[in-house]
């Protein structure tokens, strides 16, 4: 059984265009909400953020006994990379960025997690002719493979997002980060499927991990979900039920099955804590329908791929 | 083609941030004004109430000293102190009542500053779940205390501004049509709508459409400019430079329609500057016109009526923008 994360992020202040919602909170608070959302097991930490002061860090993870499932590298910085840090023009600013990635490394190899994740949203482009694709592509790929090559131990994970904030991110989708992680070529270079992100870009999450997992690059899983048109860090299961479920199925076939799930849910009126118990329930409510599907079962109906039997034969394991 | 008038908005002249970044500083009103004075084919600035608008004396002598005209008054409704569940269609008596204030409030700064014309986007009300909300009871409440709003002042027009999401899930006026519902519901003369090119877009809409049909009921009061991508983002981008066939399409049926207010903007500049970014699109509109002009609108009219029409249309609108081949 995979174990559940919360992203320390979405456990202070959440904010969009116009509204913030909940308090900011130290790093103390966050582990103390996070211990009172029962099933939790760890927690994904951010980086810089939550490196102030790394001793005390570990005191609280000895003091809550939380496990680390990943470091989120934070390529979006107040004052700097302002267009973009691994495809900045500048090349004193993608050298920064190797090294900030260095060093998150060294942490996640440090507290034992190993894995390290990323979400290049301030990479990419509003306008059309506003960035040059191939010097973009060839600037990515210098960098991650700079900073891969410095602990093939780590792992590094490309959380792909389409857009937000700018119109088009240049990891977009499953595929285009795949094939990036290919053009680089380092073993320890994949994907974090985030699934309202697949969700968002119009993929069958399952399908996704699937494809993922062919290429070698199913590295890391966050769980979400949303109505398909925008990013809005929704309870797993609130719009796509069934996906989850397909997900689920697949995940466990591909065996990603003793790993972790972190989540980024968006805690708006409801207070957090309460966000993350329904959270927590309402995933492992989702693994509990996957587990009702007869594996045999399951595998003859897809041999027959007939929906007139299979959707019904889901609807009755409810 | 008709000359229409240009105007900036205060609001994406100071601060801006999405969920992830900060673009841009702080500005004072007085800041603002100084900038939108730079800016080539501007006319008019739009206002934000309560933002903008804490001093009106010195807002009305900030339009005086530097000419500029106020063309509306956009009253912010979605305040999460107050207004955490809702606004005009909230289930508090008291936060609807503090939403129909800050409207009525706007109209009389409207009328005081000349504009005559009040603008707001009500994306409080809205939700994110199935089974979050009471639809029945919520529209009713929606619908009521606009009427409120409306009856208040003649003299002052309410323009409503819809917006398929952001910053929930599902906004409900988020479509042209659900305006016109709302007018028809509500029946006073002096309610409509303030078309924003970008959520029109966002909503799947083709915006000279929905222009059309608010003109048809006499309810397109107020236009925001802008573009996205038209996957449901609301990027606020200088207009043409996605939707460029469909920005000609919208500006050839403003004409026909005869819409006589303004063009204001809602344009978000990110790394480029306001006062570049609204020159460059004040600058894309009025060539887009002059594109139009050559074209010739009488031709146009003339193809768009024939079934059948687009290899000819686009046959002939392309021959406007480059040789024949």
């Amino acid at each position: 059984m995979n174990k559940l994360a919360i992203i320390t992020a979405f456990l202070g202040a959440v904010k969009n265009r116009y509204m913030v919602y909940q308090e900011d909170r130290s790093l103390e608070e966050k582990f103390l909400m996070a211990s009172k959302v029962e099933g939790i097991d760890g927690l994904e930490l951010c980086y810089p953020a939550d490196f102030d002061d790394p001793k005390k860090l570990k005191e609280l993870l000895k003091k809550y006994n939380f496990g680390v499932s990943a470091i989120n590298f934070r390529s979006r910085r107040t004052g700097k990379w302002w267009r973009g840090s691994f495809t900045s023009e500048s090349m004193s600013e993608r050298q920064d960025f190797i090294d900030e990635v260095k060093k998150t490394m060294d942490a996640a190899g440090e507290l034992g997690c190993n894995r390290i994740t990323t979400c290049p949203l301030n990479d990419g482009s509003d306008y059309l002719f506003e960035m040059d694709y191939i010097k973009a592509y060839d600037d990515a790929a210098e960098t991650f493979s700079a900073a891969c090559a410095h602990n093939r131990q780590v792992r590094v994970c490309i959380e792909y997002k389409e857009s937000d904030p700018r119109a088009r991110c240049l990891f977009g989708n499953a595929g285009e980060t795949a094939s990036f992680c290919q053009l680089v070529g380092a073993d320890n270079l994949g994907v974090t499927l985030d699934i309202g992100h697949a969700i968002y870009t119009g993929e069958r999450p399952a399908q996704s991990a699937v494809s993922l997992a062919k290429a070698k690059r199913l590295f890391y899983v966050h769980l979400n979900d949303n109505d398909g048109r925008w990013d809005w860090d929704m309870l797993p299961g609130a719009y796509h039920m069934w996906e989850f479920i397909e997900l689920f199925y697949y995940l466990r076939q591909l065996g990603y099955n003793d790993d972790w799930y972190a989540f980024d849910v968006f805690p708006k009126e409801t207070d957090t804590v309460n966000t993350f118990k329904s959270v927590v329930m309402l995933t492992r409510k989702l693994e509990d329908l996957t587990d009702r599907i007869d594996r045999k079962e399951m595998e003859s109906l897809l041999e027959k791929r007939n929906p007139t039997k299979t959707i019904p034969y889901l609807y009755s394991l409810l | 083609m008709r000359n229409w008038k240009f105007a900036v908005n205060s609001a994406f002249f100071g601060k801006r941030r999405d969920r992830f970044t900060e673009y841009q500083p702080d500005r004072t009103l007085g800041e603002k004004f100084k900038l939108a004075k730079q800016i080539k084919g501007i006319d008019g600035i739009e206002m934000k109430y309560p933002l903008d608008l804490k001093d009106i004396a010195s807002a009305k002598r900030l339009l005086e000293e530097s000419g500029l005209a106020c063309p509306a008054v956009n009253v912010d409704i979605k305040d999460a102190a107050f207004f955490r569940y809702g606004a005009l269609s909230a289930r508090s008596k008291e936060a609807r009542d503090r939403a129909i204030s800050l409207l009525r409030e706007g109209m009389d700064i409207a009328a005081e500053l000349k504009a005559g014309l009040v603008t707001t986007c009500p994306l409080a009300d809205g939700y994110d779940y199935p089974f979050q909300t009471d639809y029945p009871s919520l529209w009713e409440r929606f619908i009521e205390s606009i009427k409120e709003v409306v009856s208040y002042r003649k003299d002052v027009k309410l323009s409503l501004e819809f917006q398929p999401h952001e910053p929930h899930a599902k906004i409900i006026l988020s479509n042209v049509g659900k305006v016109l519902h709302v007018c028809a519901e509500v029946g006073l003369p002096n309610l409509g709508a303030n078309l924003d090119i970008g959520h029109s877009f966002a909503a799947g809409e083709s915006p000279a459409e929905s222009a059309a049909l608010l003109a048809s009921k006499n309810r397109l009061f107020y236009i925001h400019t802008n573009d996205n991508t038209g996957e449901g983002g609301d990027w606020d981008m200088i207009s043409g430079t996605v939707h460029f066939w469909h920005w000609l399409e919208l500006l050839y049926t403003l004409d026909r329609v005869g819409y006589e207010g303004w063009f204001g903007g809602d344009i978000t500049s990110k790394h480029i500057g306001p006062v570049e970014a609204y020159d460059t699109n004040t600058r894309m509109i009025q060539r887009m016109v002059k594109l139009l002009n050559r074209m010739g609108t009488n031709k146009i009219a003339e193809l768009v009526k024939k079934d059948g029409n687009t290899a000819e249309m686009f046959d002939y609108l392309s021959q406007c923008l480059v040789e024949k081949l």
